[in-house]
């Protein structure tokens, strides 16, 4: 692996490891650009996966201390966990499920589609989905998703996902299958096809579901052009008179800290800490923070409308058998003002392990009692869905930081805030309405309504936007105060459309990868 | 189980203080393993708890987690014995813990006149118990039997919950897609054919 000097101001300083940072440093490794990657969390490998759902959050979650914030049931019931999401090597590509959809068309033209909505924040991307095809073909290559661009079958079906379809088939549904997954159903890329191991959110022993800890990171370091420094929490960026973005200041893990020179900085540490590095990072010249003249780092901050809905049936399921996300419903996802919302949603079947059933079932001090005992056992005879659905931008849903608390590093703590629009109630009733109507067809006895987890989709605290009024960063994810100063993860993002956000950030790390390279060549930056 | 969106706030004070609390159980909890935390105490040898506070404490865990037909009795004891052994370990937890029992006691006296182990009706238990859900005592308890039962090895299989299957080479080969009640999916060859198409 290569080995920058401190001193080296030719390097590309690349924050964080996981979907989008991970992706840009191999990108622009396989170009020839040096970088450095600064990973807040530890080096782990493949064998540090074990199939146990605490174990494994234990093990790799972001647990420095963060408050939720709002009128979402986590600010009482989650006060300190508002997002599930991970903190080492690979990122949270090691928890991700592997759903790799694609936006439709008009969810990059939300503004245009909704028209202007009460108490929201809603706009149109700068680009759109004939823009971004070419490059969600190429980020479905990378990460090998099933579907048609690999040419790779989607997944078998499971027992949970089976009983989910029939319920589809019988309510007239027909957008219902088991991809696109960015797993491996046949032996592909130096990687095996999946096991139906389970446990997917843990982390996949084997390497059948895409990470970039098993694939981009160590090809990056294989090229001998980036190294990955981990237990390396970025504390600052710095700028020079000019307001280039000039250094990254950080900590190793006994506390020293360092300063390592850069070229370019590019911004990858998930839509909670990406914008609080930016608001730590105030100066002289940029007193509201770093890329901040918009004043919306860290507002619009989103992470899906999002449920959960567990039915038991009058058979065994075993529905912890196989993958985790076995299949996805996609019937929903469309805009009709007069269902009485903006924007559509997916289901998709996700097996939870019985520990975690039993701690989200009814989350907060109330999840106890004779209720939650006997829902726990039909646990075996259970399956159910995640509802996730456009969540619209709104101002006051942002990261702000604590004016008295500090981390173990002395930076101000994050506040997540998150208040529901009416919109998100109006579509979770519909969602719920769905889905067990999907279960009743089926045989359902009981169901079960869970209201939303520790946020694992985190976008927009730092979006794109044509106008540099509104937005933080351009159609590249450059920001528009900060020429060299680059946003490469889902905090980019203008809207959430429905589906989950990884494609699109892995797409987009793979355009600004291009981007970069051009415009260092040009010596713009 | 039911959508919560609405809940009232808790004031900042509560809030603050349930937050350290909630961050211990749903986190550092989350680390101690089950054999730990069963530490294989007996169940009677507590140095804080007199005879009728372990009697209760050992029927609030029965009631936070009611499982008559699946559990063991010692299951249930175990639980109540690694809530005795943190109490014997920590003055404060101690502490806590008597005063909570004495009040449930006190609460149980004055709604039903007869001390909480003596109440029969088990929703009246429960009805009880949920006075004092929000007491850093009774969170204590309702997340040691949570990890108890639910993150406990011994009992998955009561549950009908298997555990780690990597090492058994997952259901790829194990059942993965057997149940019966509902059409197979479809085969490789459909699938091959709706990607290539
Ligand atoms: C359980 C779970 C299931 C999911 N399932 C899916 C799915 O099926 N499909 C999907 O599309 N998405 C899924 N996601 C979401 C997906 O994981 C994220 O969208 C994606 O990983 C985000 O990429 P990112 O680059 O923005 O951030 P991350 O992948 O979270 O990486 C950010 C990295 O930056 C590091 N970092 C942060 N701050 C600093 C700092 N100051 N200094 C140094 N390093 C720092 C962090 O430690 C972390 O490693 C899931 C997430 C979880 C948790
Ligand atoms: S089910 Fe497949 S993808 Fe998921 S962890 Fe197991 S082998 Fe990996």
């Amino acid at each position: 692996m290569a080995q920058f000097d401190l001193n080296d101001d030719s390097v590309v300083v690349i924050i964080g490891s996981g979907a989008g940072g991970g992706t840009l440093a191999n990108e622009l490794a396989q170009k020839g650009i040096k970088s450095v990657v600064l990973e807040a969390g530890k080096r782990f490998d493949i064998s540090d996966i074990e199939n146990d759902e605490w174990t494994m959050f234990q093990k790799i979650s972001w647990l420095d201390k963060r408050y939720s914030g709002g009128g979402w049931h986590g600010s009482v019931n989650h006060p300190t966990l508002p997002a599930w999401i991970v903190k080492g090597y690979g990122g949270s590509t090691i928890h991700w499920a592997g759903v790799a959809l694609r936006f439709k068309d008009f969810e990059f033209k939300t503004r245009s589609t909704y028209g202007a909505i009460d108490g929201a924040n809603v706009e149109d991307w700068p680009i759109d989905l004939e823009e971004m095809t070419p490059w969600y073909e190429k980020a479905e290559l990378k990460m090998g998703v099933t579907g048609k661009t690999t040419g790779m079958p989607h997944l078998p079906w499971n027992n949970g996902f089976r009983v989910l379809a029939e319920g589809c088939r019988r309510t007239g549904r027909s957008d219902y299958r088991s991809g696109p997954m960015a797993i491996n159903s046949v032996e592909r890329d130096d990687r095996p096809a999946c096991q139906q191991i389970g446990f997917c959110m843990q982390g996949c022993a084997i390497g059948a579901k895409w990470s970039t800890m098993y694939t981009e990171l160590p090809r990056a370091e294989d090229t001998g052009k980036c190294e990955i420094r981990t237990d390396a929490m970025v504390l600052r960026i710095e700028h020079d008179s000019q307001g280039k973005a000039n250094a990254v200041v950080y900590a190793d893990k006994d506390g020293n800290q360092h300063r390592q020179l850069a070229r370019v900085v590019c911004v990858a540490g998930n839509s909670i800490e990406s914008p609080r590095m930016l608001l730590n990072s105030a100066s002289a010249m940029f007193p509201d923070g770093l890329a901040n003249s918009s004043g919306q780092v860290g507002k619009n901050y989103m992470n899906h409308t999002t449920g959960g809905v567990y039915a038991v049936l009058p058979e065994k399921v075993r529905m912890y058998r196989g993958t985790s996300v076995a299949g996805i419903v996609g019937d929903e996802v469309y805009h009709d003002a007069a269902r009485g919302f903006a924007g559509g949603y997916y289901l998709e079947f996700l097996s939870l392990g019985l520990p975690f059933m039993a701690a989200f079932l009814e989350p907060g001090n109330a999840g106890w009692g004779r209720g939650v005992a006997q829902a726990m056992e039909a646990y075996d005879r259970m399956s159910g869905v995640w509802v996730l659905g456009e969540d619209l931008a709104q101002e006051r849903n942002a990261i702000t930081l604590h004016d008295s608390e500090v981390d173990q590093h002395g930076l101000p703590v994050p506040i997540v805030s998150k208040t529901p629009h009416n919109n998100d109630y109006e579509m979770t009733a519909h969602m719920y309405e769905t889905s067990t109507q999907i279960y009743e067809a089926v045989g359902a006895t009981d169901v079960y309504e869970l209201p939303a987890y520790p946020a694992t989709h985190n976008m927009g605290t730092n979006r794109m936007h044509a106008d540099p009024s509104k937005g933080v960063v351009n159609a590249y994810g450059q920001a528009h105060d900060i020429d060299n100063l680059f946003v490469s993860d889902g905090s980019q993002f203008t809207s959430s459309a429905a589906c989950n956000p990884t494609l699109t950030i892995v797409a987009l790390a793979i355009r600004q990868a291009e981007y970069i390279a051009q415009e260092m060549n040009a010596q713009n930056i | 189980m039911s959508i919560r969106f609405h809940r009232l706030r808790k004031s900042d004070e509560d809030r603050v203080a349930m937050s350290r609390r909630m961050f211990l159980m749903t986190t550092t909890m989350a680390g101690i393993t089950t054999n730990a935390m069963m530490g294989g105490t007996a169940f009677a040898g507590s140095g804080v708890l007199n005879e009728a506070q372990s009697s209760s404490l050992l029927r609030m865990v029965q009631d936070i987690y009611p499982h008559p037909d699946v559990l063991q009795l010692s299951h249930y004891e175990a639980i109540a014995a690694t809530v005795m052994k943190n109490a014997d370990a920590d003055a404060d937890v101690a502490k806590s813990l008597t005063d909570g029992l004495g009040q449930i006691d006190a609460k149980a006296q004055e709604l039903f006149g007869v001390p909480y182990v003596e109440i029969e009706d088990p929703d009246a238990r429960e009805g009880l118990l949920r006075h004092f859900q929000n007491e850093g005592f009774f969170q204590g308890v309702r997340w040691t039997a949570y990890f108890g039962i639910y993150d406990n090895k011994d009992i998955w299989p009561l549950l009908g919950y298997e555990g780690a299957s990597a090492e058994h080479g997952g259901y790829i080969d194990r059942g993965f897609s057997d149940i019966t009640f509902v059409p197979e999916g479809p085969t490789l060859e459909e699938r091959m054919a709706e990607v290539q198409s």
